[in-house]
């Protein structure tokens, strides 16, 4: 075994006839913190996505965990299992409760018996500090609680890496702090995360490497002082300019 | 708040009269539209009663119907002569204990089922189980000394009763297959069901029927064919299951495409995915249009009489139909009309119940 994550070779994807990732390659170490940005459209989306199968790639090659990612539903599954995700709109499952979200996956993919996975759970919902919502439906939480319990949800499947899709863009402002916090703290215990996001600050604070992508390409890459201080590409240069400018 | 609850209560409420007045009397106009439409209805309601009540016969003592000859009212004798043929049809008279106990079974079944206490799936499996063997012990008979009675000799309410929950019991897992398969990623999977679904909806339920009780013998071998019944249905069934499928089709793609794909990023397999994730969320949705179409499918549970079913409103029709109480088909109709009554309105009022329960947890 090597401390490979993630190893992504001459990756392409296309939406119909439209070419959404172009030869990307990307290696990513265990523990490793990476924040992808970009502007919509730039692909950065899809990237996370080709990473659980949420998206087919075309061409190129995927390894995850040291298994191939390809039409092999095992391998899929056995990817999955080890690779969290949290989503932009949370999509916890409003029918369940809080606990019931998180307890559900290790019951019925790790068959873990009910009191374990609820023990569990609320393990989790605790180190999210949303441990007294546990009995709650996810309606009767505000968007920052929703996007905890969904960061939960992910970690109780015990993921060896966690994806995050722009998961504070969908909040109010005086929310972000809130979910924000959370990540730092599970990058400080050493997860392996690939964030695509367009929080700076946390950037800066937390990732050990920023990728900027345009047009379906990783245009730049970086360790996050050297990406903010003196970025090469004049439209990584211009996407600073506007994104740090309001 | 508090201003309201130490407020005197009267003024909260004023007097009955006093809101009737409000209400009815303000204006004028009010008070002449309103005098005009209660007398109207007191005028109609007072007809009503008069035929159905205090001129009625309810009893007749010698059995015929020469106690409502001449009457102006209802006569209400005739329920009390043939109730048995309205609600057990052509079955055996001395037998009759058995189809009521059946029929009662499975109004039971279905009711327990209906309690949130028996919803495992042990639970309904075993009342399912137990509840259709006793009922077909109970009404076809040929052990502990019952006499064996074919289902052709089945009839009245019991039969409406069971045809109605054995072809939503074949046809509800029936249209969920459908649905899932109609939104197969294979072109041939999703287009074959697709057609399936286009096809039976396209064909009068009435020619179904009858291709199924008549036509299919001359097509199929023998051993394949068993009793009409099943043939019927199995048919009835599909008609039935078409529709549901498009219902739970749409319930499925009202939901966001973030459920399914969270459910994927957990690693949850297929048949976890759509048991826990998508199917109780699509069924909530789809819940109005459900208890629509399962109300429209026990109407339409008398179209078997075409085929030689006596189900309840068949077995009305021969209650009155010999000369002797040929003039009482009015108070036989209505007699029906309420037993549809009682068990369409439970429906739809259980359904009503089951979507305040799933409101829980959504805002």
């Amino acid at each position: 075994m090597t401390d490979d994550a993630i190893r992504i070779t001459g990756l392409n994807k296309f939406f119909g006839g439209f070419h959404a990732l172009k030869e990307i390659n990307l290696h990513v170490t265990k523990g490793e913190k990476v924040v992808v940005c970009g502007p919509s459209g730039s692909g950065k989306s899809t990237l996370i996505r080709c990473l659980n199968r949420l998206e087919e790639h075309q061409a190129g090659v995927i390894n995850v965990l040291g298994i191939e990612l390809n039409g092999d539903t095992k391998n899929i599954d056995m990817i999955r299992r080890e690779v969290g995700m949290v989503f932009q709109h949370f999509n916890l499952f409003p029918h369940l409760t809080v606990l019931e979200n998180c307890a559900l996956a290790p019951m019925l993919v790790r068959n873990a018996s009910q009191a374990d996975a609820e023990a569990l759970a609320q393990n989790y919902l605790e180190r999210v500090h949303i441990g007294e919502k546990a009995g709650s439906f996810p309606g009767e939480l505000s968007g920052g609680q929703q996007q905890r319990v969904a960061i939960a949800r992910a970690l109780c499947m015990r993921p060896k890496i966690l994806l995050f899709d722009e998961p504070t863009s969908a909040l109010d402002p005086e929310m972000i702090n809130e979910v924000l916090d959370v990540m730092r703290g599970l990058a400080s215990d050493g997860m392996t995360m690939i964030c695509v996001t367009h929080e700076m600050g946390f950037a800066r604070q937390v990732a050990d490497r920023v990728i900027f992508m345009d047009g379906g390409e990783i245009v730049e890459e970086g360790p996050p002082e050297e990406f903010f201080q003196n970025a090469q590409n004049a439209r990584t240069r211009e996407f600073l300019a506007n994104i740090l400018a309001h | 708040m508090a201003n309201e609850k130490s407020s005197p209560l009267p003024n909260q409420h004023p007097a009955l009269g006093a809101r009737l007045v409000q209400r009815f009397f303000r204006t004028p106009l009010d008070s002449v539209i309103s005098t005009v439409t209660l007398t109207v209805l007191a005028y109609l309601a007072y007809h009503v009663l008069d035929w159905a009540v205090f001129n009625a016969i309810w009893t007749t003592p010698d059995g015929t119907s020469e106690v409502c000859r001449g009457v102006d009212g209802a006569c209400w004798a005739v329920i009390q002569q043939r109730w048995r043929l309205i609600l057990f049809g052509l079955f055996p008279y001395q037998e009759q204990w058995r189809s009521s106990l059946a029929c009662v079974l499975l109004v039971v079944i279905v009711v327990m089922s209906c309690l949130p206490t028996f919803w495992t799936a042990l639970r309904l499996t075993l009342i399912w189980v137990i509840g259709f063997i006793g009922f077909f012990l109970l009404m076809r008979g040929g052990i502990f000394g019952m006499s064996v009675i074919a289902p052709s000799e089945w009839g009245g309410l019991t039969l409406t009763a069971f045809f109605f929950v054995t072809c939503v019991l074949i046809g509800m897992p029936l249209a969920i297959a459908l649905a899932l398969l109609r939104r197969s990623p294979l072109p041939v999977v999703s287009g074959g069901a697709a057609i399936v679904i286009d096809c039976v909806r396209s064909l009068p339920l009435v020619t179904i029927l009858f291709t199924a009780a008549l036509i299919l013998p001359f097509v199929l071998p023998g051993w394949l064919l068993g009793d009409k019944i099943w043939r019927v249905i199995l048919g009835f069934a599909l008609f039935y299951a078409v529709y549901q499928a498009e219902i739970i089709r749409g319930g499925i793609q009202s939901l966001p495409g973030g459920q399914d794909e969270a459910a994927k990023a957990l690693g949850l397999s297929y048949f976890h995915r759509v048991t826990r994730i998508i199917l109780p969320q699509a069924f909530r949705n789809a819940l109005p249009p459900t208890i629509n179409q399962l109300v429209i499918t026990f109407k339409e549970t008398s179209l078997i009489v075409i085929i030689g079913f006596f189900d309840v409103l068949a077995s009305g029709s021969a209650a009155f139909g010999t000369g002797e109480w040929s003039f009482a088909y009015t108070e036989v109709y209505i007699f029906v009309a309420l037993i549809y009554f009682v068990f369409v309105f439970s429906l739809s009022r259980y359904g009503a119940y089951l979507e305040r329960r799933m409101r829980v947890g959504t805002n």
